[in-house]
């Protein structure tokens, strides 16, 4: 085998494999995290659901689609479904999105006086 | 075509993919290991094509890893399956997955031109330099699944 071909397998192997950390972690790119948020108001609806948990929350004349962290996350950091329930009001402090407006990531969330971190 | 895969995200499957606390991220641990396994036995035939591990006898080499390789893709297409029905009704409109599909479908049609056109082709090769069929035969699946993979990692993005 030509030591060409070889070298040019290594190098789309180790293409291959540096590929995966580089893009591992998701869903920072279409944030605008230059200008970072604060949304507050009472959780007029919730799914705690796979593969990110979901809250909407009316502000300032606009229904707010807030993105949390998945739900094993969610529970890890104690934000159980009882935390981000229906009716409870909550301060979403994260980034808009660029892509669709009215949209947002949380970097963390405050309940009743908790707060609970996203990342 | 999009009521189906409405009724594929609201059918008992896609909701135990929502709700379930630990079937999301098997899925997506399966799908991960089954890339591996995929990728690593595509890569080796690929190499063999293209001239690598001259020695052995291509068409035991082939037969060996295209097990693997299937057994792999099973694992693909479900656990694959399991991801998709949780969103099925938005992914279906993703433009990466949409690529994705398409991409799956030239591998895969590189696999029938190897059996109708490439193996008859390339039967006298004994050895030495690949014919160059052998060598496109064996880029194109590898330049295929590696886009497979990098268009399935991008579709969270877009």
């Amino acid at each position: 085998m030509a030591l060409k071909t070889r070298f040019a397998l290594v190098a789309a192997a180790a293409a291959l494999i540096g590929a995966a950390p580089v893009l591992a972690h998701h869903g920072w790119g279409s944030y605008d995290a230059a200008k970072p948020l604060t949304i507050t108001g009472p959780i007029k609806h919730s799914t705690y659901q796979y593969p990110h948990v979901h809250v909407m929350i009316d502000h300032e004349g606009n229904t707010w689609e807030i993105t949390l962290a998945p739900p094993s996350r969610m529970e890890a950091r104690r934000a159980v479904l009882a935390v981000v329930k229906e009716g409870n009001v909550m301060a979403a402090y994260g980034y808009a999105s660029t892509a669709r407006p009215h949209e947002m990531r949380a970097e963390r969330i405050t309940v009743d006086g908790k707060t609970y971190e996203m990342r | 075509m999009g009521g189906l895969f409405l009724a594929l995200e609201q059918s008992g499957l896609g909701a135990a993919m929502r709700e379930s606390s630990f079937l999301y991220p098997l899925a997506n641990v399966l799908h991960i290991v089954g890339l591996v396994c995929f990728a690593g036995a595509i890569a080796i035939m690929d190499a063999r094509l293209m001239g690598a591990f001259e020695a052995l006898p291509l068409r035991s080499f082939v037969s060996r890893w295209r097990k693997v390789a299937m057994a792999a893709f099973a694992v693909q297409i479900v656990s694959g399956f399991m991801l998709f029905s949780a969103e099925a009704s938005a992914i279906i409109d993703n433009p990466v997955f949409q690529l994705k599909l398409l991409l799956i479908a030239i591998g895969l049609g590189n696999v029938v031109v190897f059996e109708l056109v490439t193996k008859p082709g390339i039967a006298g090769w004994q050895g030495g330099q690949p014919p160059m069929i052998a060598k496109i035969s064996g880029a194109v699946s590898l330049l295929a699944w590696i886009a497979v993979a990098a268009a399935g990692r991008l579709i969270a993005y877009f």
